[in-house]
């Protein structure tokens, strides 16, 4: 498999608090990889590195076999590094083609530049050839984005990201705001990113969900990254208890049970 | 794995259904919102028409009465289209009729130091005008950076530069009105585009030179010029806000402003531009102020910004930013001038006019989330 990303030893400090703590990671083409942890593990501040969000205060990234640095976000993506928040950036009040669009408007030009008009018939016939790229169908284009549900909504933001080339895609709890049915839909998506070989990092407390897309998984505990498996060479109790720290104090053989360290 | 999942390509039957549903009971509400206003406009006129007609026996519809209520919406209307683009980005501005006061104000004192002084017409209407719009950037370029920059509420931002531009223009004008204009300025103000004089033809912008006083009221006075000037200005913002990239991102910042942060749109740098687009339009609004009466007055502007917020309300946008149009904010300000020019014509107390445009304006908001509720 072919390496996309690669994470050597990245560390993040705020103040005395050390939110990540020397992790490394490889994300391959064809892969999706879970992110496990239970809240303050590490994952979101792990993921902003990723993303641009924060600086890095050790370690490196090498992104497509380049080392890279980035200083915003704004860096990240233009590498392909998309990132699908909770919140989803849509503007809830314009129509599909404008979401995608949102910021990269297509332009008509009139009179050698002078004049310039927003062409919604092309951003409406870009947005449905990123929508089939995608196997998504959506009820109506001309509509508001408030009228779709969450799960076509969750659509329109990864149809944006593919729209404009992400070679990676981290989406954090992509889930956790839907109904069952929409979750499968959702689920679906991120196999058709894989496939179309666009490796995706999912955040998610939810275990079925990973368990569900995920072809390995990465458990974080306290800044650190606690273990490391295929998913089908492993079960949710065992990454449960990687994420509590059962299975940490194991591996590293203390006994639980003994009281006196000698 | 890989194979066995590709198959159920994501055709799901909630998807058709919602494609049945949802689309008509929107396109429902969206014409509801679109053309109540037009509706009452309408049951407006027809309720004068009969009102006049019985009290004065005056035709309310006619050329006379359209042409009136045309120069009584300019004003709400200037306002009104830089409010418009405001309250679309969630913002609002309370000191429009202000800065439309000081630009009255700033004009008008221009024009009378040039008109003293000899200067040629030309010189002393371009200069006069053009300083009156220009110093409204100031008021408009500080109102953005506030709110933009430092990230102080618009109400608030927006009332304090109003209040402080009332004390600037009343310094400027010393609280009298700017007086000693040149005659021609009031020509120009009260001058309309055609005056079709039957059997002897049409001239532009003023009575045929043959005409004597007597010839006067057989000839129809077409189209003041202020109204033609709104009209352009109207096409114009209607222009930027409904096709331009800047337009867009109006709409894009009002529905979700940190989405168009991250999407790279200059929002600081858009919010800033559309504060000093409203000033300026107030700009407008106050030479086009002095030039119908001739003079500048620090409060030209006093009851017009709230007027104009309530055209842009019934108009259909959304105090909460991100939705609203030119053309509901044409029928509002046609509305609201309706609404006064019919109660002057029927003699009412002019007092009334206040109670009418309030119950007007409840009334919008009523329709407005009716409508809404039925969306969903």
């Amino acid at each position: 498999m072919e390496n996309l990303l690669r994470i050597n030893n990245l560390t993040k400090r705020f103040g005395g608090l050390t939110a990540v703590n020397s992790v490394s990671l490889d994300v391959n083409i064809g892969e999706v990889i879970g992110l496990l942890g239970d809240n303050g593990a590490g994952k979101s501040t792990l993921i902003k590195m990723v993303s641009g969000v924060y600086l890095p205060d050790e370690g490196e990234m090498f992104f497509g076999g380049q080392k890279v640095n980035f200083s915003s976000p704004r860096d990240a993506r233009d590498m392909g590094i998309e990132t699908i928040y909770q919140d989803l950036a849509l503007a809830e009040n314009l129509d599909v083609g404008s979401n995608i669009f949102l910021g990269r408007e297509i332009l008509h030009t009139y009179l050698g530049g002078l004049i310039k008009t927003v062409n919604r018939t092309k951003m409406r016939e870009e947005a449905v050839k990123a929508l089939d790229r995608l196997n998504i169908r959506l009820p109506s284009l001309t509509q508001q984005v408030l009228n779709l549900s969450g799960g076509q909504r969750q659509a329109v933001a990864i149809a944006r990201s593919i729209y404009w080339n992400a070679k990676l895609m981290i989406m954090d709890e992509p889930t956790a705001a839907l109904g069952v049915s929409e979750q499968r839909k959702v689920l679906r998506l991120v196999n058709t990113l894989r496939d179309q070989g666009v490796p995706v990092i999912i955040i998610s407390h939810n275990m079925q969900d990973v368990f569900a897309v995920a072809t390995r998984i990465i458990v974080m505990r306290r800044g650190k990254k606690v273990g490391e498996r295929m998913t089908n060479q492993t079960n949710p109790d065992e990454i449960v208890s990687l994420m509590v720290g059962a299975e940490e104090a194991q591996e590293s053989g203390i006994d639980l049970n003994s009281a006196d360290p000698e | 794995m890989t194979v066995g999942e590709k198959k159920e390509s994501p055709t799901p039957r909630q998807e058709t259904q919602l494609r049945k549903g949802k689309p008509d009971r929107a396109s429902r509400l969206v014409f509801i919102r679109k053309v109540w206003a037009w509706i009452f406009l309408l049951f407006l006129v027809i309720g004068f028409s009969i009102a006049s007609k019985q009290a004065n026996d005056i035709d309310f519809v006619s050329l006379r009465s359209v042409q009136g209520i045309l120069t009584y919406a300019t004003q709400i209307l200037l306002i009104g289209l830089g409010e418009t683009l405001i309250i679309i980005v969630a913002g609002i501005d309370l000191s429009a009729g202000w800065v439309l006061g000081f630009s009255a104000v700033v004009g008008a004192t221009v024009m009378q130091v040039l008109y003293a002084s000899g200067a040629s017409p030309f010189i002393v209407i371009s200069v006069g005008m053009l300083s009156g719009i220009l110093v409204a950037v100031i008021p408009g370029l500080i109102n953005g950076i506030l709110i933009a920059r430092v990230k102080v509420p618009s109400f608030i931002t927006t009332l304090g530069i109003g209040v402080l531009i009332e004390g600037v223009a009343l310094l400027v004008s010393g609280g009298y009105p700017v007086v000693k204009q040149p005659p021609y300025l009031g020509q120009i103000g009260n001058s309309s585009v055609f005056y079709y004089w039957p059997d002897h033809g049409i001239s532009f912008f003023k009575y045929p030179e043959t005409a004597v006083q007597a010839d006067l009221p057989n000839i129809s006075v077409i189209l003041p010029t202020i109204v033609l000037i709104t009209m352009i200005v109207t096409a114009v913002v209607w222009f930027i806000l409904a096709k331009t990239q800047f337009g867009h991102h109006l709409y894009a910042i009002g529905g979700n402003m940190e989405a168009a942060k991250r999407a790279g749109i200059p929002v600081q740098r858009t919010l800033i531009k559309v504060y000093i687009l409203a000033a300026v339009l107030a700009g407008i609004g106050g030479v086009i102020w002095s030039a119908r009466f001739s003079s500048g007055a620090y409060n030209a502007g006093e009851t017009t910004t709230l007027n104009s917020i309530a055209s842009v309300v019934i108009g259909g946008a959304s105090l909460f930013g991100g939705e609203g149009t030119i053309i509901g904010t044409i029928v509002g300000a046609l509305i609201l001038a309706t609404i006064q020019y019919g109660l002057v014509l029927l003699g009412v107390v002019p007092f009334w006019q206040f109670i009418a445009v309030g119950i007007v304006v409840i009334v919008a908001v009523i329709v407005d989330q009716f409508g809404r509720t039925l969306g969903r």
